[in-house]
């Protein structure tokens, strides 16, 4: 399963916490972005930190969210 | 499952709770009571900048399914009926959540005075924003996070400002006095007048419902002013629950949200907190309980707030018998320990420690849970 992060950009708040778990998958300036790809655990554990929630992830083969 | 959920209240934990009962696949009603005439909107910048930012644009509420009820009130619960009055007519409900938020507190010296503000809304913001003319002099009644970022924001409209506080310094009762004397130097640096140490005895003239000239503190001070905020805290909006078993002083929750009574949950300041991120967290929360998911753990929460282009964050909890701090004047870590463990920390102008320090707090709370 590939797992594809999304970042509502109305519900973030640019705390910072997905890109120090997942430097290579987020950056954020302002509010976060998707910069690169990560592995499927490191990509729910960056969203699943979010303080905001504002960290969606979807499954690629399926397009469907997936429960965090 | 729920087909009629009813969310009365218009704020962060209500539009949380709806979007995620939209997200989560419920697709029977969602009607939310707005105490405002707008649609819901995010609070922090009231104080950072006098304006309220919509949460979503307008379309989204229709292209979603949820209905807001704007401009209405609940004003009382009865659970039997499963149904909430409003101040016209009524609304019956399968699952109710109550994040009707909270409401300033007020100063008996201060009600009744048309130059005194508060600032809860977005008309409040407005209402301040007008009166802040360049030169206008602002006294602001409690140095808590609200009165410090209106001080500032105040300052860079031109306003001549005095803050206010009882306690020996602004936030000295969250912070202690070591990090409230260093806010009562930044605020002093930037101009900001701040007075300690004596609590708001009168206010001039003594006339009820004049304006107030001038405002006198216990020890005889006197700071002259053309408009006053109060800004002395909130106190969970529970007022409409009189008669039901929820009344009280604020509504109490277990994690998932949930209250005592079977069909109602409850969220944001009302359950007794006061800040942004646990308000998201638990508005979410209580739609993923309402539809019968699993919540997960709550990472150690953390508050923001700019002043002076400052970002100052709390993470963990406040209420340290030790502050250790490491830095310079405006960019400083400060470690808060309390019975000897880390229990938080305070970052000035340090955004980026933030996540390291947040990671930290959780392993040390999961270490004590293993201990």
């Amino acid at each position: 399963m590939t797992l594809l992060p999304r970042v509502d950009e109305y519900s973030c708040c640019g705390h910072g916490d997905c890109a120090a778990i997942a430097p290579h998958v987020f950056r954020v300036d302002e509010i976060a972005v998707v910069t690169g790809e990560g592995s499927d655990d490191v990509v729910l554990e960056a969203a699943r930190a979010c303080p905001a929630m504002a960290i969606e992830v979807v499954d690629e083969a399926t397009g469907e969210p997936v429960d965090l | 499952m729920p087909s009629r959920i009813l969310i009365a209240g218009g704020g962060l934990a209500a539009q949380r709770a709806a979007e995620t009962l939209r997200a989560r696949g419920h697709d029977g009603a969602i009607q939310v009571i707005c105490a405002e005439p707008v649609a819901p909107y995010d609070r922090p910048p009231l104080s950072k900048e006098l304006v309220g930012t919509p949460f979503r644009p307008a379309e989204w509420y229709a292209d979603n399914d949820v209905e807001l009820l704007l401009g209405r009130r609940a004003c009382a619960l009865d659970v039997g009926a499963r149904q909430v009055a409003l101040d016209d007519g009524a609304v019956g409900y399968d699952a109710l959540v109550i994040a009707t938020g909270s409401r300033p507190r007020r100063l008996p010296a201060l009600v009744g005075r048309p130059n005194v503000l508060e600032l809860r809304t977005v008309a409040d913001a407005e209402r301040l924003r007008s009166a802040l003319t360049p030169g206008a002099r602002l006294a602001i009644v409690g140095g808590g996070f609200v009165g410090l970022e209106v001080a500032a924001t105040a300052r860079r409209l031109g306003a001549d400002v005095t803050v206010i506080e009882a306690a020996s310094a602004p936030l000295a009762r969250v912070l202690g006095p070591s990090l409230g004397g260093w806010f009562a130097a930044l605020h002093r640096a930037e101009g900001v007048r701040v007075e300690v140490g004596s609590g708001l005895e009168a206010a001039l003239p003594a006339v009820a419902g004049a304006p107030v000239s001038a405002l006198v503190l216990a020890d005889g001070r006197e700071i002259e002013a053309d408009v006053v905020l109060s800004a002395v805290g909130v106190a969970p909006e529970t007022r409409w629950l009189a008669g039901s078993p929820l009344a009280g002083d604020r509504v109490a929750v277990d994690p998932c949200g949930r209250t005592v009574v079977p069909g109602v949950w409850a969220a944001g300041d009302v359950v007794g907190g006061d800040h942004w991120e646990p308000a998201a967290r638990l508005g979410a929360a209580v739609a993923r309980s309402i539809l019968g998911l699993d919540v997960g753990a709550a990472p150690p929460a953390s508050f923001w707030s700019d002043q002076y282009g400052i970002r100052i964050q709390l993470v963990g909890s406040a209420g340290a018998d030790v502050v250790e701090i490491d830095g310079s004047d405006r960019s400083f870590t400060a470690v808060l320990r309390r019975h000897g463990a880390v229990c938080g920390a305070l970052l000035v102008g340090r955004p980026r420690e933030l996540p390291t320090w947040r990671r930290r707090l959780a392993d040390a709370a999961t270490e004590r849970k293993a201990a």
